[in-house]
């Protein structure tokens, strides 16, 4: 995948996201229309492929707004990761030369793998999280679980422990796929999964969409690894 | 400019730690009045989850997930309230609490009712048991007269 083919799939990708996220809100209260409508719109023609360069500095004027607005992100990570694949995207256009773009796509695939990692690194020095007592908490008290009756997956400490390890390997292991097209490859299924398993438990659903974004980063960002070496 | 400077910091240089501990949660709860100065009487959890959600709404809510998410963003503004006191993170709440109080769904338990106040109750395990405990709690406001654009 050369440099271009990634920042154009990582648009088309990002654009369908923010028209899910755009859309969710058109439902709700006029002074969040009034950013959301015109989001949805630039996302449609980012999609299109319209006057790609302008759209992304653009929806990342919107993100500040949106930023502004909520004081803060209205989707956590989710708001997170799409203001940063604006700002690597808007990174790459601005760049005067070739290396320079390379600079900003890497530095999106370089948060995509850290993303995982501090993730399983903050999960595997926390003895909460290595006992399984914190999956158990997340089941059992916390705001994310969707429905009364994924809390009875509380009662099960063992399965619990297990897939607190699992998914603390899974993460801590990331970095390691990027050894070759393969691995990396099978990892990315991993973590989709992953997200999408996030997604219907906890309905973290814009989450899956924006993070699947940054995935042609990262498969750019090992080739041109590969190439150098 | 600044704040939201800082605002967009933790998005270009991210931290990460997802889920790293787990903090206690909150749950909102409000209160329907008579007047201003009634004592609260009831409180009733705000949007309490489904007892079951089925696989196929799962999936549905893969693309179509408002209210959950709109839900999030009030935990978001409920764990603000504790730690940063805002006028912002409250009038989120009063804002979708009251919206959802004048809807049809609601009309059978605020007949009679002029004002709403809400508390924020946080859940934290404390050894084998859990703990509540009341962080916060709004002054009344009319739901009645109220009309967010």
């Amino acid at each position: 995948m050369n440099i271009e083919l990634a920042l154009r799939v990582t648009e088309i990708m990002m654009g369908f996201a923010f028209v899910q996220q755009s859309l969710e809100h058109l439902r709700t209260y006029n002074d969040e229309r009034i950013i959301f409508l015109p989001r949805l719109l630039l996302a449609i023609l980012l999609i299109a492929g319209f006057q790609t360069n302008w759209i992304v500095f653009i929806l990342l004027g919107l993100g500040l707004i949106m930023l502004n607005r909520f004081q803060g992100p209205y989707n956590g990570g989710a708001d997170r990761m799409s203001l940063l694949i604006l700002a690597c995207l808007c990174g790459a256009y601005i760049a005067p030369t070739v290396q320079w773009q390379e600079i900003a796509l890497g530095y999106l695939a370089i948060q995509l793998i850290l993303s995982y990692f501090i993730s399983g690194w903050v999960k595997v020095i926390n003895p909460q999280w290595r006992n399984g007592q914190a999956l158990v908490d997340v089941f059992h008290f916390s705001s994310y679980p969707v429905s009364e009756s994924l809390r009875d997956w509380a009662k099960s400490p063992q399965l619990l422990l297990i897939m607190s390890w699992l998914i603390i390997i899974f993460e801590l292991a990331f970095p390691i796929s990027m050894l070759s097209t393969t691995s990396l490859s099978i990892a990315l299924v991993i973590a989709a999964c992953f997200h999408f398993a996030n997604a219907c438990l906890f309905g973290l659903n814009r989450f899956f969409w924006i993070w699947l974004a940054a995935y042609p980063s990262i498969l750019w960002f090992q080739q041109r690894l590969f190439d150098t070496i | 400019m600044l704040h939201i400077f800082k605002l967009l910091l933790p998005a270009v240089i991210p931290s990460w730690n997802f889920f790293d501990v787990i903090v206690p949660s909150p749950r909102i709860q409000y209160t329907l009045l008579n007047a201003k100065d009634d004592l609260p009487a009831e409180w009733h959890e705000f949007r309490p989850r489904p007892a079951f959600v089925s696989i196929t709404k799962m999936l549905r809510r893969m693309f179509w997930n408002p209210c959950w998410n709109e839900s999030l963003f009030l935990v978001s503004c409920a764990e603000r309230l504790e730690e940063h006191p805002t006028q912002h993170s409250e009038d989120e709440i009063f804002k979708r609490l009251i919206h959802e109080l004048n809807s049809d769904s609601y009309s059978s338990i605020t007949k009679g009712k002029t004002h709403v106040r809400f508390r924020l109750v946080f859940i934290r395990r404390e050894g084998e048991k859990l703990e509540e405990e009341v962080t916060y709690q709004s002054a009344a406001q009319c739901f009645r007269e109220a009309e967010f654009k």
